[in-house]
C-alpha cells in the first residue's frame, strides 16, 4: 500500500482518526459518478418551470392554448389542471419547522420567480419556447419587500393564515434571571443594530429531478436532496399515494449546505409531468433559478443591548431578531428559534430576554443554510463583545475567555455544556498567533494599506434538538466472508460522510476499513432517515451505526466464543481478528464460516437512535488588510481553532473547516444576492453579480483541530464541524477590520464603498 | 437541420450528429453520453464544463458543437492513462481532500492537467491563477491548489528519475 495512513492505522490498531481514502471519491474524480441530471432514461422529456415576472399579484387569466400547440409540448400545468393541496416546504415530522403554506401551483404568486406552470416537451428547446407561449394576466397587488413594510399595520397579507400580520408565526421568546435588575447592575451599557445580508448557498449542482412512472402506478424520483424521506413523505401525502408506492433515490449530490431540504414546487411538478405524458420526465433548474428558486440565508435586523462590569463581565443581556423569511415559511421557524435562542450562551449571562419573529415578504424565500440563525445571532453578539472590550480597555481575547461558556452551563438545547471547548479554542489560538504580541505590535501607517486582527467565536449543536427530536436508524449485516454492510438512510451531500460511517462500523465491529460497504440513497431500501443537516450526520447517523454494528459484534463473538471454547465476553476483536486473552486467535472470516457445513447463521443488527444534542466549540483568529485607498479587504490569513470532539477522518474534518470559512469569507465582504425594492426583481441572478470567493481570493489557513471535550452522545466521543465553521468567521473579520481602521461595521456583507464612505466621515 | 461533426474524444474518433446551436457541452453529455463533464451554470460562469480541445482549457458551454469540428478534445474521462488506474491528478484529489461533493472536480482536474501539460513546473500563484475561473464552493481551494502542486512535483521527480 502506498498511503502512509495505513502504517499509522497499524500502530494505533483503529480505524478512525484516520484519513481513509473516501469511497466515493473513485468514481467522482474520473467522471463516473452519476448525479441526478446524469442518468440517462429512455424516451426523456424535458420540463421546465414558466416563473413570474411580478412580485405579488393574483393570477387573473392563463391561457396555455399557444404553448400546447407548439408541436413537440407534450404536456402543460397551471393551477387549474394540478391537486390543490396545502404543504410544507420543509416538512420535517414532530419538527416546529413545519409551515404549511404552499401549493404546487397557486392562483396567487407571492415573489418574483414564483412558478406559475410547467412545460414538458421532447427537447429544452421546444420546452423554453413553450414557456414565452403561456399568456398570464395578472392583477398586481402592493409588493412588501422589507420586514418593516410587510409587518405595517396596513400591510396586505402575503398569506391568509394563523398568526397573521404577515408572521410566519408567533414571535418566540427566551428569558432568564431578571433583565431590569441586570442592568441596573451594570457599570456600562453597549447597545446596537446588527443586519445580515442575502447571501445563497450557491451549490454547484443546480437542483435537478427526473421522474417516471412504472404500469402499475409507482412513481420513481431521482433527485438531489439532502431528506430523501421528506421528499418521499410529502410528494406521497400531495400526489394522494401511500408511501410504497414512491421510490426516492439520490447517489452522488453536488452539495446543498442546507438549502437542498425544501421541496422546491419542481418535484411534483416533474411526477404530474410524467404521469401526464406516460414518459419519464426531468426538471434541471438552471443556475438562474437556483438563485430566483433557491433558498437564501435569512436576512435579519438584531437589536442588541448587553450590560457590563468593568471587569468585563456580562450583567444583562436584551435582543429582538428580526428574520426576513421571503414569500414563504419554509425553515422560518427553526431558525427563528435557533438563531433567538443561540443568545443565551456562548457567553455566560444570567439575566436575559431574547425576542424572535419571522416575516413574510415578497422576496426571495430564505430557507436552511449552514449555520441556520446562528450565523445571525453571533456575528452580532461577537461584534458587540469586541466593542465592550475597547469600551472598557480590555482585551478582546480576555473578556471573551471571562465570559466564555463553561462546562455545566445550560446551552440554549437546554442541557448542560460538556466541556471547556470554547476556552480550549480561546487559549489555543491565543498561543498560536502570539496574541499579546499582536496586541503590542507596532503599526505601520505608512502607505495606504491597514492591517488588523480580530477574533470571532461560536458554538454549534449537532442535531436539531429540541426544535426537531430527531432519529438515526441503521441496519449492519455481516457477509459470509467476514465483511459487512452498512445500510444507512442518511445523505451524503460531499463531506465523505458514508467513509466516515464505514469506519465507525468497521472500528466497532473489528474489520477492517476496506471491509465494509454502504448502501444508501434508496429509500425503498435504507432505514428510515430523517436527513442531512444540523451537522448531525456524524454525531447522529455515526452513533447509531456504531450501535447496529455492536449488535453485530455481539452475534459475531457469541459464535467466536463456542469455536474458541470460550466465553464471548473475555474475547477481543480488531482488522478482523478475534483473539481470547490467552493468545488463541480465529479470524472474523473464520468466525462466520460453516461449520460442519452449516453455514453461520444471518448476523445483522439494527438500531434506532434519539439524539439530543452536543455542541461544538470554535475561536477563529483572522488577519486583513484594509486598502483605505479602495476600501477593499483581503483576507490575509486565518487560524482557526475547533473543538470537535473525536476526529473521525481528519482530512474531511479540516475540509469543512476550510470550505465554511471560504463561504463565511464570501458572506462578510462579497456575497448578497439582491432585489430590487420597487419591483421585487432579482438583480444579480448568476456568479459574475454574485460575488463568491475563487481561488485567488482565499488566504491561507492554519487549521488547529481539539479533541479535548468528547461528547458521550456521538460515536467515540465525536461530534459536528459542518456548520461551525461559517459561524465564527464573520464577526472575526468584522472586529480586525475595526482593528486595523478604527470603524466598527455591524452589517454584512461589508463592502468597498461602505469602507471607503465611513473612512472619508472619520477623517470629515 | 441537424449537422454531423466528426471530432477526436479522448482518443478515439466519433461522429456526433447536432442542432447546429447546440453547445459541445450538450453535444458531449447528451449526444456523446459523457456525464462526466457537468453543468454548472451554462453560461461561462463556473468552470465545471472544462474541456481541453486542441490543448486549451475551454468551458464547453461556450463553444458550438459544430466549432469542434475536427478538434481534438479530451474530457474527464480521457485523463487516466488506463481504466484501471487513476491519474496522478486524480489519486491526489482523492487523498488531498481536494475533492468533496465532486460536481466542479472534473472541471478542476481537466483545468489543472491542461496547466501542468503546458507548464510542468508551476509556481502557486500559477496554480490559482490557472483555477481562478472553476469555482468550487465545498473545499476552500487550498486543498485543491496543493493536489495540484503535489502532483506536479511528484511528476518532475518521476521523469527526473526516468531520465
Amino acid at each position: 500500500m502506498k498511503h502512509s495512513n495505513v502504517e499509522h492505522e497499524k500502530l494505533r490498531n483503529t480505524v478512525i482518526g484516520t484519513s481513509v481514502k473516501r469511497t466515493d471519491l473513485l468514481d467522482k474524480v474520473t467522471g463516473a459518478a452519476q448525479f441526478t441530471a446524469d442518468i440517462p432514461l429512455p424516451n426523456l422529456l424535458y420540463g421546465r418551470i414558466k416563473r413570474s415576472n411580478v412580485a405579488h399579484a393574483l393570477i387573473k387569466r392563463i391561457d396555455t392554448s399557444r404553448a400546447l400547440a407548439l408541436p413537440g409540448v407534450k404536456a402543460v400545468l397551471t393551477h387549474e389542471n394540478v391537486p390543490r393541496v396545502l404543504h410544507a416546504g420543509s416538512p420535517h415530522p414532530r419538527s416546529a419547522s413545519c409551515t404549511k403554506d404552499q401549493y404546487i401551483l397557486d392562483n396567487k404568486v407571492r415573489y418574483w420567480g414564483d412558478g406559475v406552470a410547467a412545460v414538458a416537451a421532447t427537447t429544452e428547446e421546444i420546452a423554453e419556447e413553450a414557456l414565452e407561449l403561456i399568456d398570464v394576466e395578472y392583477e398586481e397587488l402592493p409588493g412588501l419587500f422589507t420586514v418593516e413594510e410587510a409587518m405595517h399595520p396596513d400591510a396586505p397579507l402575503i398569506h391568509d393564515r394563523e398568526p397573521g400580520g404577515n408572521l410566519v408565526l408567533p414571535p418566540v421568546t427566551f428569558a432568564r434571571g431578571d433583565i431590569d435588575k441586570g442592568f441596573a447592575e451594570a457599570d456600562i451599557i453597549i447597545e446596537g443594530e446588527y443586519e445580515g445580508g442575502r447571501p445563497t448557498p450557491a451549490y454547484m449542482e443546480p437542483n435537478a429531478i427526473s421522474c417516471q412512472w412504472d404500469a402499475n402506478g409507482n412513481l420513481t424520483v431521482w433527485i438531489s436532496t439532502q431528506t430523501s424521506f421528506m421528499v418521499r413523505g410529502i410528494m406521497a401525502e400531495v400526489l394522494g399515494l401511500p408511501l410504497h408506492k414512491v421510490r426516492v433515490l439520490v447517489d452522488h449530490m453536488g452539495g446543498g449546505f442546507g438549502a437542498k431540504q425544501d421541496l422546491y414546487q419542481g418535484e411534483f411538478l416533474c411526477a404530474l409531468l410524467a404521469k401526464e405524458t406516460r414518459r419519464p420526465v426531468r426538471v434541471e433548474y438552471t443556475r438562474e433559478e437556483t438563485f430566483l428558486a433557491g433558498r437564501s440565508r435569512h436576512p435579519v435586523k438584531t437589536w442588541l443591548k448587553q450590560g457590563f462590569k468593568k471587569d468585563g463581565t456580562i450583567t444583562a443581556r436584551q435582543a429582538t431578531m428580526v428574520f426576513n423569511s421571503g414569500a414563504y415559511g419554509s425553515h422560518g421557524p427553526g431558525v427563528t428559534n435557533v438563531g433567538t435562542s443561540g443568545l443565551l450562551s456562548l457567553y455566560r449571562c444570567d439575566n436575559i430576554h431574547l425576542e424572535g419573529k419571522c416575516v413574510y415578504t415578497n422576496s426571495p424565500i430564505a430557507g436552511a443554510y449552514r449555520g441556520f440563525g446562528v450565523v445571525q445571532a453571533y456575528y452580532a453578539l461577537d461584534i458587540q463583545m469586541d466593542e465592550a472590550a475597547v469600551k472598557l480597555g480590555l482585551d478582546p481575547a480576555e473578556i471573551r475567555l471571562k465570559n466564555a461558556v463553561r462546562e455545566g452551563d445550560i446551552a440554549p438545547s437546554e442541557h448542560p455544556v460538556i466541556g471547556h471547548g470554547l476556552e480550549d479554542c480561546l487559549t489555543t489560538g491565543v498561543k498560536l498567533v502570539d496574541w499579546q504580541a499582536l496586541r503590542k505590535r507596532p503599526r505601520d501607517t505608512t502607505g495606504p494599506i491597514r492591517k488588523g486582527w480580530g477574533i470571532g467565536c461560536e458554538m454549534h449543536g449537532s442535531s436539531a434538538y429540541p426544535g426537531i427530536k430527531e432519529q438515526g436508524n441503521a441496519i449492519v449485516k455481516m457477509n459470509e466472508d467476514g465483511s459487512a454492510v452498512l445500510l444507512t438512510g442518511t445523505a451524503g451531500l460531499g463531506t465523505g460522510a458514508h467513509t466516515a460511517l464505514a469506519q465507525i462500523v468497521a472500528e466497532e465491529l473489528g474489520i477492517k476499513f476496506e471491509d465494509v460497504s454502504v448502501v444508501h440513497g434508496d429509500t425503498d431500501i435504507v432505514p428510515w432517515d430523517i436527513g442531512a443537516f444540523a451537522s448531525h450526520t456524524t454525531f447522529m447517523g455515526g452513533r447509531v451505526s456504531q450501535m447496529a454494528a455492536a449488535e453485530v459484534k455481539r452475534q459475531l463473538l457469541e459464535r467466536a466464543a463456542k469455536i474458541l471454547e470460550t466465553e464471548p465476553e473475555t474475547l477481543e476483536v480488531s482488522l478482523g481478528v478475534i483473539s481470547t486473552p490467552d493468545g488463541r486467535t480465529l479470524t472474523v472470516r473464520e468466525a462466520v464460516a460453516p461449520t460442519l457445513g452449516v453455514p453461520a447463521p444471518q448476523f445483522v443488527g439494527s438500531a434506532t437512535y434519539h439524539p439530543t444534542k452536543s455542541y461544538s466549540f470554535a475561536a477563529h483568529f483572522v488577519e486583513v488588510s484594509v486598502d483605505t485607498e479602495t476600501g477593499f479587504v483581503t483576507v490575509d490569513q486565518v487560524v482557526p481553532v475547533h473543538e470537535i470532539g473525536k476526529v473521525i477522518h481528519p482530512v474531511a474534518a479540516a475540509g469543512q473547516i476550510e470550505g465554511g470559512i471560504q463561504q463565511g469569507i464570501g458572506h462578510t465582504l462579497y456575497e448578497d444576492y439582491q432585489i430590487d425594492l420597487k419591483t421585487g426583481r432579482s438583480l444579480n441572478a448568476n456568479f459574475v453579480d454574485y460575488k463568491m470567493p475563487l481561488s485567488m481570493d482565499m488566504p491561507p489557513i492554519h487549521t488547529k483541530i481539539l479533541e479535548t471535550a468528547p461528547d458521550p452522545g456521538g460515536p467515540f466521543g465525536a461530534k459536528g464541524v459542518g456548520e461551525d465553521p461559517i459561524v465564527a468567521i464573520g464577526p472575526a473579520i468584522a472586529n480586525a477590520i475595526y482593528d486595523a481602521i478604527g470603524v466598527r461595521f455591524r452589517h454584512y456583507p461589508i463592502k468597498p464603498e461602505e469602507v471607503l464612505a465611513a473612512l472619508e466621515s472619520q477623517t470629515a | 437541420m441537424k449537422q454531423v461533426i466528426s471530432l477526436t474524444v479522448n482518443t478515439d474518433d466519433i461522429d456526433l450528429v447536432v442542432e447546429p446551436h447546440r453547445s459541445l457541452l450538450d453535444a458531449l453529455r447528451n449526444e456523446g453520453g459523457m456525464t462526466g463533464t457537468k453543468k454548472g451554470c451554462n453560461v461561462g460562469e463556473c468552470g465545471s464544463c472544462t474541456v481541453i480541445m486542441n490543448g486549451i482549457p475551454v468551458n464547453s458551454c461556450l463553444v458550438l458543437a459544430v466549432e469542434a469540428q475536427g478538434a481534438d478534445i479530451v474530457t474527464i474521462e480521457g485523463i487516466q492513462d488506463s481504466p484501471d488506474e487513476p491519474h496522478l491528478l486524480q489519486e491526489n484529489f482523492m487523498i488531498r481532500g481536494a475533492a468533496q461533493c465532486g460536481f466542479c472536480t472534473p472541471g478542476f482536474i481537466v483545468a489543472a492537467k491542461a496547466l501542468l501539460d503546458e507548464n510542468p513546473t508551476p509556481t502557486r500563484d500559477e496554480i490559482r491563477f490557472a483555477i481562478a475561473g472553476n469555482i468550487c464552493r465545498c473545499t476552500g481551494y487550498t486543498k485543491i491548489i496543493e493536489a495540484i502542486e503535489l502532483t506536479a512535483e511528484q511528476l518532475n521527480a518521476k521523469q527526473t528519475q526516468e531520465a
